[in-house]
This record gives structure tokens, C-alpha cells and sequence, in this order.
């Protein structure tokens, strides 16, 4: 197959159709973002029911408040590909979409959907744990990078389980272990903002550069996951 | 199984054996290490396995890539099995790194054996890694699909490494000692005559490691080969069968 470079606006064009195609269908089934916001709905108020009221410490806010995020994804993200697959749709976009507009479509159209979701899911924190929020550029800042390495790193890891059998439960499996760094370090980095600290740059840093390189080496690997 | 090996093979077996049996031998008859003591003697246990661990990763994402490129599926078996020795490996240099810790940092502590250290995170992410990556290939029937999905997530996952190794270990105080660090690190402390025991045992390992893969590629052509003599006896009995 011919592989033109991404820069070019046919390419452009075509990472625009896959995207279009998931949004509108998005639009009119609902289904992802509904699943991902209750799925957040009921883990938030399972844990604030339990707890009641009761005062949480910045570093337990944090790690609910990623744990949390981390599940939602993984009920959600997955459908990107497992619906093309379960509606048969998939060879159609492998004959017609070039690899690397799927590619970058399925992450944007993610990268999107968790952006949503963890400003939805900060603002049921703030309303729940009564969650002291200062610095709001600093916080969604953080929140957002570390959401997007997470919808990066899950996007390539659907790709792989959208094609195995029991693909719900592997597509946690595969993803937890390859987020980990960045997911300890956005935990650490929101820590670090709700407690009040400066947080170093070197964080955010970290946040960016993983979710840049799992980006890159996806786009490498996505070729040879696709085109078998 | 019985003729998988050649006779060179099991000559280099029985080498590595007699190799790294003295090497432990060697262990010890050396003298206790100031400060530490006999204790000094599981680091020739635990850093070997740490730096085979090292070897069979790397050498399971080249071989994975070599996959991705020539698609041979013999370039996929050798992948897998270096990426499972690895597994092992590694999970005895953190039952080794455990034991350590445990008479040394936290001998003091009764029931401290895990502190999530830095080194403890990160060599629980690549059992993680691994783990999964062993769970993917159970999964997948197809062996073709199985090895191009277990290779991307092989390279997906070695992407992680330099972040593992190189960068977090920095952002974090540990009580790992510094591997390249000369000052307080491994080399001060240890004598001549130990640098010289490490330097066999990890000579050794190596070869072991070698060994294993060879044997593993034997034991695969032994197969492939047991399953198409099945085939062709199959094929011409109903050949016969047809002529009559």
C-alpha cells in the first residue's frame, strides 16, 4: 500500500474522515461517553457513599481521583476499534482509510473523549470530596496530560486486543503495566497541586515526553498491526 | 525429546554446568565484605539474574522487530522464549533483591519486606509487562496473529524502558545502590578477588542463557520436523489408499 507522510493535506484530509466518522457516530449512539461517565458516576459515588463526608488527604484525593479516571478508560476506550470489529466494518477501513489517518483519527477522536471525561470527573470530585482547588491552569494542566498519554497508550493497546478472544479484561492487562510510569506521575504531580506545592517542571516534563514518545513509537507499530 | 540436543550442545551444557557450579563454589570460599559480611554473597546471585533479565529484554524487542520486518516466525519464537527466560529472571532477582533488602536495609523493621522503592516499582512494571505479554500470547490462537500482536506489544512495552531505567530512578531517592556510580557504588566496595567471582558468574549466565535459546531452537526444529514426517506418512498412506 502507498504511505504518503502525514503532512500532507490528503492525509490530513483522511485522519479528518476517520475522525468526522467517530464523532458523528459517537453523536448518535452516545454510547461511549455515556458508558465512561457513569461507569466514573458509580465508582465516585461508591467510594464518597462509603466514606461520607469523611476528610480525604491530597494524596488519597488524587489516587481516587486517577484510579477512577484509569477505570472509566478502560471501560470505554476499547470500543474505537471493537465496534468496527463487532460491526464488520473493519475491513472496510482497512481497504479504504491509509493506517496512519486510523491511527491518529482513533487517538484524537480518545485523546477527546478522556479530556471530557476528566473535566466531568473533577468537577463530581470538587462536589463530593470537597476537593480545594487553587491553581485551576496547573491542575487541568496536569490532568489533561496525563489523560492523554493514558488515551495514546490504551488507544494502540485496543488495536491489539480488539483482536483476541476474553478482549475486555486483556485490554486492562495491556494497558495498566505500559501506563504505570506516567500514571504514578500524574498521581504524584495532582498530589503535589492540591497539597498546594509548586510542582516541579521536571513533571510535567515527564507527562509530556511519555505521552510523545508512546505516540510516536504507536504510529510506528500501528503500520505492522494493521496491514497483516 | 530424547535427540534434540547435538553432541556439541551437550558438551557446551555440561561446560556452562561445571562453570557455573564453580562459580558458586567460588562464592563461598571468598571472605566476608566489611560492613556487610557473608550477606555480600547473595549480590553474585542477584546481580547476574538482574543483568540477564536485561539481555533477554533487549534481545526479545530486536528479535520482535526482526519479526515485524522479515516476518519469519522463527525470529517470533526466539522473541518469545528470550522474553520468557527473561520473565523468570527477573522474578528471581526480585525474590533474590527481596531477600537483600531484607537483611540489610530493613533488618531492622520485623515485617518490612516491600517499600515500594524505586527499583521495586520499576522491576514490578516489567513483571507486569511480561506478565501480560505471556497472558497475550495465550490468548491468541492463530500464530500468525499471535506473533505479529505479541511483537508490537514486545516493542510497545520496550519503549517504556528508558523511562523505567534512565529517568525515574533520578527523580526518586532509592536505596538501590547507583549502578554508575563509582563513588559508594558497586565497584568501591568490593575487592578484587569478588569483581573477578562476578565477572564468571555473569560470563557464565550468559553462556547458560545462550544455551537455553539454542536449546529451545532445537527443540522447535525437532518439532517441525516430528510434524511433517507425521504429514507426509499421512499423505501417503492415503495416496495408497486412493490407488487401491
Amino acid at each position: 500500500m502507498q504511505r504518503k507522510p502525514l503532512l500532507f493535506p490528503d492525509a490530513l484530509k483522511s485522519v479528518w474522515a476517520v475522525l468526522r466518522k467517530d464523532a458523528l457516530s459517537e453523536l448518535r449512539s452516545k454510547y461511549a461517553f455515556s458508558t465512561l461517565a457513569v461507569f466514573a458516576l458509580t465508582c465516585l459515588s461508591a467510594i464518597s457513599m462509603s466514606i461520607a463526608g469523611g476528610d480525604l488527604t491530597p494524596l488519597v484525593q488524587s489516587v481516587l481521583l486517577w484510579v477512577i479516571l484509569f477505570f472509566s478508560a478502560m471501560a470505554g476506550l476499547g470500543r474505537v476499534f471493537v465496534q468496527e470489529q463487532d460491526a464488520g466494518t473493519l475491513l472496510m477501513l482497512k481497504v479504504y482509510a491509509p493506517p496512519q489517518a486510523v491511527y491518529f483519527g482513533k487517538v484524537i477522536f480518545n485523546v477527546l473523549v478522556l479530556l471530557c471525561l476528566s473535566l466531568l470527573v473533577l468537577l463530581l470530585f470538587i462536589m463530593f470530596f470537597g476537593m480545594a482547588v487553587t491553581d485551576w491552569v496547573v491542575l487541568i494542566g496536569a490532568l489533561w496530560l496525563g489523560s492523554a498519554g493514558l488515551s495514546v497508550v490504551a488507544t494502540m493497546t485496543a488495536a491489539m486486543a480488539a483482536q483476541v478472544q476474553g478482549r475486555s479484561t486483556l485490554f486492562t492487562i495491556l494497558t495498566f503495566p505500559i501506563i504505570l510510569p506516567e500514571f504514578l506521575t500524574a498521581i504524584e504531580t495532582t498530589r503535589g497541586i492540591l497539597a498546594g506545592e509548586t510542582v516541579a517542571a521536571s513533571q510535567f516534563l515527564f507527562l509530556g515526553g511519555y505521552t510523545l514518545v508512546a505516540l510516536i513509537v504507536g504510529s510506528i507499530l500501528f503500520d505492522y498491526l494493521w496491514v497483516e | 525429546m530424547a535427540r534434540v540436543l547435538s553432541r556439541g550442545d551437550k558438551l557446551f551444557g555440561l561446560i556452562i554446568g561445571l562453570w557455573l557450579a564453580g562459580a558458586t563454589v567460588a562464592v563461598f570460599l571468598l571472605p566476608p565484605v566489611v560492613n556487610l559480611g557473608y550477606k555480600a554473597r547473595m549480590l553474585f546471585f542477584h546481580i547476574p539474574m538482574a543483568w540477564i533479565a536485561v539481555v533477554t529484554f533487549f534481545m526479545g524487542a530486536w528479535w520482535a522487530f526482526r519479526y515485524l520486518r522479515t516476518r519469519s516466525l522463527d525470529r517470533f519464537y526466539l522473541s518469545s522464549l528470550s522474553n520468557r527466560i527473561g520473565l523468570v529472571f527477573s522474578f528471581l532477582a526480585t525474590v533474590s533483591g527481596i531477600i537483600y533488602s531484607k537483611m540489610t536495609w530493613y533488618s531492622e523493621a520485623p515485617w518490612t519486606f516491600w517499600t515500594w522503592d524505586v527499583r521495586q516499582t520499576t522491576i514490578f512494571i516489567l513483571l507486569l509487562i511480561y506478565t501480560a505479554y505471556v497472558v497475550l500470547g495465550f490468548s491468541i490462537e492463530n500464530e500468525e496473529t499471535r506473533a505479529t500482536i505479541s511483537s508490537v506489544y514486545s516493542l510497545f512495552s520496550f519503549a517504556t524502558v528508558p523511562f523505567l531505567v534512565f529517568i525515574i530512578p533520578r527523580l526518586y531517592f532509592s536505596v538501590h545502590p547507583d549502578l554508575t556510580d563509582n563513588e559508594g557504588g558497586l565497584g568501591s566496595g568490593l575487592g578484587f578477588n569478588m569483581i573477578i567471582v562476578l565477572v564468571i558468574a555473569l560470563v557464565g549466565i550468559t553462556a547458560f542463557y545462550v544455551w537455553m535459546l539454542r536449546y529451545g531452537a532445537a527443540h522447535r526444529r525437532s518439532q517441525i520436523a516430528e510434524l511433517a514426517r507425521i504429514d507426509a506418512e499421512e499423505g501417503s498412506t492415503r495416496n495408497g489408499e486412493e490407488s487401491e
